[in-house]
């Protein structure tokens, strides 16, 4: 198979893209389905990122690959789980502000403890000593793989979702997020099903910051900015949730747009790259978010038809 | 009496008020010091507007927080323990039996009423996040039983959403029916309906006294509690002011008419 025309920056460039249409359907889940507002995605992606890249590094590890990443990364699944189900027990029952606010809070606070704690994180020089959990020659080729290894969970996570729609927990959900106090007196346990819904999506959001820190091989407090957020939040209101390939479609047009078309084929001077063009995707996104917590336009996204969904799966 | 409906009270699951207290910014509400609903099958909260028959049914659900009292459930006479409804979280009430339809229109916008359906009957078990396969089971166990209520309340498109009022109305109340209750309170369920829906209701709510079920009904229109109810509590300003068979109630004149006005008795 010939890849030349797959150079190192569009590997990296999809990778990025990938990884935040993950971030973007699990965020479908959560806002999309039972309405809860996470603005603090790079929190729970940050902080599996980190817990996984202290342990991969830091312990001198007595088995061969893939055992320490394998475990690492389940460790950093872990910790953003557990860290999802106390911030989700926290603003369960607080209203849009609220969570807004909690969830924004928690990915400052984990921002604050990557960069303070530099003995184990390196604090804002970094920390290095990430690799592969394997090795099949040029780092062209171990990315390449990488980069399938994560198109296969993002793939997973896609078809979650898509069952999450056809399956009593997403019609649980879509009745949370719809009327909450009449859900309760049909007898739900909507309180638990919110922490559990946030500590299982948080998981997730911290396998995709392990496999990122593993490409990325560096672990930055720049990393761990708004950015990440904003690019979830934005590709998914974009795409609406009205069907799951809304996410993929609508960060494939921003974020894709923005970090691939223009930075790689776009004939633009060079020093537009390192200024202007991340500034001014800063600023769009940035723009997209203020408009998002003014008008509040969750609403309008459109929902998936669940008229249609009913009548396909028990019609006649 | 030689009513065939009427069971034993003592097997009849009822609730026991006591000494129960809510106010809103320095109002009272409501303030009941005893009360006992369930001893009938069939039982008429009645009252003027404002006088607490909403606040009360919402404080027994735990929906609205009490100031002070209490409120247990006695569950018919073989199943045992008494239950503290006034320290259960509201999501409980549902798994003892207790539920209640709304006065105000409550749905769910997204849901179709099959989603509403298949909600109400769906256990805990199949709304797991892992259990992504559980809809055609889950469908199987429950389809029977739902498709029985659409049938007879003659919904429009049940694939669809419920789109006025009065559907809305009805669909909350079939939502209440698919929970099984055995407590069931019922807030103003005619207001809105078409009388042929009225009447099916009504019916069902028979249906299931008969079968051991209590009813509480908060109603308006008073012809419905005459011809329903075998017990009549008349509430006024948060209070019990009478209580007593229809009949009884029906000849204090003076008490109905003063707070519901002329022509009601
Ligand atoms: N959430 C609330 N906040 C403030 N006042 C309320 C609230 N709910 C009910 N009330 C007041 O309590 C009184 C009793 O209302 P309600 O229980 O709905 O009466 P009813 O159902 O008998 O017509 C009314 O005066 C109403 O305005
Ligand atoms: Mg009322």
């Amino acid at each position: 198979m010939n890849l030349d025309w797959l150079d190192a920056f569009l590997v990296s460039g999809l990778f990025f893209v990938v990884m935040i249409i993950g971030l973007a359907l699990l965020l479908h889940i959560q806002l999309g389905l039972a309405r809860i507002a996470n603005f603090g995605v790079v929190g729970f992606w940050g902080i599996g990122m980190y817990s996984f890249g202290v342990l991969f590094v830091k312990v001198d590890w007595p088995f061969g690959d893939p055992w320490p990443f394998l475990i690492s990364a389940a460790f950093g699944s872990v910790v953003a789980g557990l860290s999802g189900l106390l911030v989700g027990w926290l603003i369960a029952d607080l209203d849009e502000d609220g969570v807004l606010v909690g969830t924004l809070g928690f990915a400052t606070a984990v921002w604050i403890l990557a960069t303070t704690e530099q003995d184990l994180t390196g604090g804002a020089l970094g920390m290095g000593g990430l690799r592969f959990p394997y090795d099949i020659g040029t780092v062209k080729a171990n990315e390449t793989l990488w980069l399938v290894l994560l198109i296969i969970v993002v793939a997973l996570i896609l078809y979650y979702v898509h069952r999450v729609h056809r399956a009593p927990y997403g019609r649980l959900l879509t009745a949370i997020g719809d009327n909450e106090p009449l859900a309760r007196s049909l007898g739900k346990a909507t309180f638990r099903t919110k922490i559990w819904l946030f500590a299982f999506a948080s998981a997730g959001m911290g396998l995709l910051g392990a496999m990122y820190g593993v490409m990325e091989r560096f672990l930055e407090t720049a990393n761990i900015g708004i950015d990440i957020t904003l690019a979830a939040i934005v590709g998914l209101i974009l795409g609406g949730t009205a069907r799951v390939w809304g996410a993929v479609i609508g960060v494939a047009i921003s974020v894709g747009v923005f970090d691939i078309l223009v930075q790689s084929y776009l004939p633009l001077p060079r020093d537009w790259y390192s200024q202007a063009i991340p500034v001014l995707r800063e600023a769009i996104f940035g723009a997209v978010l203020i408009i998002v917590l003014l008008f509040r336009p969750l609403g309008v996204l459109g929902d998936m038809r669940r008229d249609k969904l009913m009548r396909s799966m028990h019609g006649d | 009496m030689t009513d065939p409906v009427e069971a034993p009270a003592e097997v009849r699951p009822r609730i026991h008020i006591e000494k129960v207290v809510k106010s809103f910014s320095g109002r009272v509400v409501v303030d009941v010091d005893e009360m006992v609903l369930g001893e009938h099958p069939i039982e008429g909260l009645i009252g003027p507007n404002g006088a607490g028959k909403t606040t009360l049914m919402r404080m027994i659900m735990h929906s609205t927080a009490l100031d002070q009292g209490r409120i247990t459930l006695l569950p018919s006479g073989a199943e045992g323990e008494q239950i503290e409804l006034s320290q259960l979280p509201t999501h409980h009430m549902a798994s003892h039996g207790v539920v209640k339809s709304n006065q105000v229109i409550m749905d769910f916008e997204k849901l179709t009423i099959w989603d509403s359906l298949l909600l109400a009957l769906a256990g805990a078990k199949y709304e797991q996040p892992l259990r992504i396969f559980s809809e055609s089971d889950l469908f199987q166990e429950s389809a029977e039983t739902a498709r029985e209520f659409l049938d007879f309340f003659s919904f429009g498109d049940p694939f669809g959403h419920a789109e006025s009022a009065g559907e809305k109305k009805l669909l909350d109340i079939v939502r209440c029916l698919m929970l099984k209750p055995k407590f069931l309170l019922l807030d103003e369920p005619t207001a809105g309906l078409p009388d042929e829906t009225t009447d099916k209701v009504m019916q069902v709510v028979r249906e299931l006294a008969v079968s051991g079920t209590s009813i509480v009904i908060v109603e308006h229109d008073l012809n419905v509690i005459w011809s329903l109810s075998d017990q009549v509590h008349f509430m006024a300003e948060g209070s019990v002011v009478m209580r007593g068979d229809p009949k009884t109630i029906r000849e204090n004149h003076t008490v109905v008419e003063k707070y519901l006005g002329e022509g009601h008795v």
